[in-house]
């Protein structure tokens, strides 16, 4: 086995297929371990994937042959007013619920790493965890109870103002729909980001802040010199997993929406979701979904470069 | 750095009106984060009178387990909980399996074609399943999977970031150790069974964890293959209950405290996982979050 490589000058090319033979034979056994997951990846991951860009190009009826159509379906929702009402939804929530649960987040970690008292840093920790765990259903039926005439929200609103108080019906209400989007997915999402930031905050080095408060700073001053940019490489993290996601956020919608909030809420995803499958109309669905594939592809590699992403730290 | 001396004590701590703001926003999200799920607690376990009732529900007026037997009784939610059991177990074990052996297979020092197995693998992290939702749609009703157990477990069965994790976990068990135990005759199951999946057992719970959640929460597969509602798995029929409630409409056909109940059923495992697993999840969501 080692002198394989040890005259490397010697090793002629038939030796080295005859060697590459023997090595093969040698893992047999690992090659037949690999098989079931290369088999799944091929049926499950790149036959859809090229499955959908295929189908992009054709029109596929219900009954009948699938005809090839070029770039039609590409037009069609580049002229649908549809979809571009859901890529103005997708945008608005998605980055309103990533600029929210970011700065949430971030304050929470900040905050909960000047808290002294252990059992409350746990039991912040735990609540604010719990959500990220659960899934959409779960934290959607949530909120929905909670903002129904009866409920928990108008509850306290109509103990806060008295009289006379007419309860809200939050999830039919266009003008709250988007806002209601991005604050339950920022309640959903921050405990994540805090988890993340925390993790990052109790790993910067204590003599950092000792030298600081020896020199005179303030605890704030070292919060800002010292803790802050100490979470840069998290804070790029998180960016770029927030830009990936900011497109493709299906679960959320498909639970919380109605129709009445539908125009203000239904986002690419959910759109694609409905017209694909439940409408049938496989071609143009396909084209936005690639088109979507695309953007984000875009999107991210543009995030990438202008956070210096892949620049070291 | 708490032990600092005295002198400097109050150097590091933030001033009064500074502290004043920070209590004010960890009580004000203490509250945000706590109530909601406080109230489901409440509701869930109280008369379904008692729940409809409109204010505040923040304590037992009257406590009631009649919620979680109307969910059983009438919405008939243990099908979709044993649905949910079922498909989440066996795709998960089954996700630990492949991505220990796929794990295994990329650390092996001069296996040919290794590089190309590994690039086939990451390309596949690179595709978002959710974008795909509609030939994977097609990919199911193809293969006579929509509205069966087999769809609900083969979608989603190995994932490129499962296999990068038991990868990584592997390579920090020596691999000379692989390397005399092949010396000494040992056969290559011997050696990946009897030496690297013992050492392995942190990494393939951590496996075992994350896949659990984001199974057991997947809404976008049971969504796409699935119109029977007797294979609804948690998600699909919490969703399905929660659209005939009087959130919009204003007359509830599914009494709260059974929403609520239902929702707590549908959490209860997750948060048996968080409580007595947490440590897995954790250093799972930091390996998710790390820069290849």
């Amino acid at each position: 086995m080692a002198n394989r490589a040890l005259n490397p000058g010697m090793i002629d090319k038939r030796s080295v297929r005859r060697q590459k033979l023997d090595r093969m034979r040698r893992y047999r056994f690992i090659y037949v371990l690999m098989i079931p997951v290369l088999v799944y990846f091929l049926v499950f991951s790149y036959y859809p994937m090229a499955l959908g860009i295929f189908n992009s190009f054709r029109e596929i009826q219900l009954l009948g042959n699938a005809r090839f159509v070029g770039l039609e379906n590409y037009r069609t929702i580049f002229s649908s007013p549809v979809y571009s009402q859901a890529f103005v939804n997708t945008l608005i929530v998605g980055v309103g619920t990533f600029i929210l649960q970011f700065f949430w987040g971030l304050l929470l970690a900040l905050f909960l790493n000047e808290l002294r008292h252990k059992l409350s840093r746990s039991f912040y920790q735990t609540v604010s965890y719990i959500p990220n765990l659960l899934s959409w259903s779960v934290v959607g039926s949530i909120w929905i109870t909670l903002l129904a005439p009866n409920g928990l929200i108008n509850g306290i609103l109509d103990w806060i103002i008295g009289d006379g108080y007419r309860p809200i019906v939050f999830m039919s209400e266009r003008s709250l729909a988007r806002g209601i989007m991005i604050f339950t997915g920022a309640w959903k999402g921050a405990g994540y980001y805090a988890a993340l930031f925390l993790a990052a905050v109790v790993s910067i080095n204590p003599t950092l802040y000792e030298a600081a408060s020896i020199d005179g700073a303030s605890r704030m001053q070292q919060i800002v010199n010292i803790t802050v940019p100490s979470l840069m490489p998290t804070i790029k993290i998180i960016t770029m997993l927030g830009v990936m996601g900011m497109l493709r956020n299906f679960d959320q919608i498909f639970v919380m929406q109605n129709s009445s909030i539908l125009d203000q809420v239904r986002n690419l995803l959910y759109l694609i979701y409905t017209e694909g499958i439940v409408q049938f109309k496989i071609g143009p669905a396909s084209a936005a979904a690639c088109i979507v594939l695309l953007a984000t592809m875009i999107i991210s590699f543009t995030v990438r470069k202008l956070i210096g992403y892949d620049q070291g730290d | 750095m708490k032990k600092n001396t005295t002198g400097i004590r109050h150097r590091n701590e933030l001033n009064y009106p500074q502290k004043a703001v920070m209590y004010l926003f960890l009580l004000l999200v203490g509250v945000i984060m706590f109530l909601p799920m406080w109230n489901v607690i409440v509701v869930s376990t109280t008369t379904a009178l008692e729940a409809s009732r409109s204010g505040v529900h923040l304590w037992w007026r009257e406590f009631s387990i009649e919620g979680f037997r109307y969910v059983f009784e009438v919405t008939k939610l243990a099908r979709p909980f044993l649905n949910s059991l079922f498909v989440t177990t066996v795709g998960t074990v089954i996700q630990v399996l492949l991505a220990s052996f796929a794990g295994y297979v990329l650390i092996q020092r001069d296996l040919p074609f290794k590089n190309g197995i590994t690039s086939f693998i990451m390309l596949t992290m690179m595709i978002p399943g959710d974008l795909t939702m509609i030939s994977i749609y097609q990919l199911n009703r193809d293969l006579g999977l929509l509205n069966s157990y087999t769809g609900l477990i083969l979608n989603g069965l190995i994932a490129g970031s499962s296999i990068l994790l038991m990868r990584n976990y592997f390579k920090s068990i020596s691999y000379t150790l692989a390397e005399s135990a092949r010396i000494d005759g040992a056969s290559e199951l011997r050696i990946f069974a009897g030496i690297f999946l013992p050492i392995s057992l942190p990494g393939l719970a951590t496996v075992f964890f994350m896949d659990f959640v984001s199974r057991w929460n997947s809404i976008t597969i049971p969504a796409a293959i699935l119109t029977d509602e007797s294979m609804y798995t948690l998600p699909l029929k919490l969703k399905a209950m929660i659209l005939s409630t009087s959130s919009v409409s204003g007359t509830a056909q599914i009494p709260e405290n059974a929403i609520m109940a239902a929702i707590v059923i549908t959490a209860v495992p997750l948060l048996l996982i968080y409580v007595f697993a947490q440590k897995f999840l954790l250093s799972g969501l930091n390996l998710g979050a790390t820069k290849e």
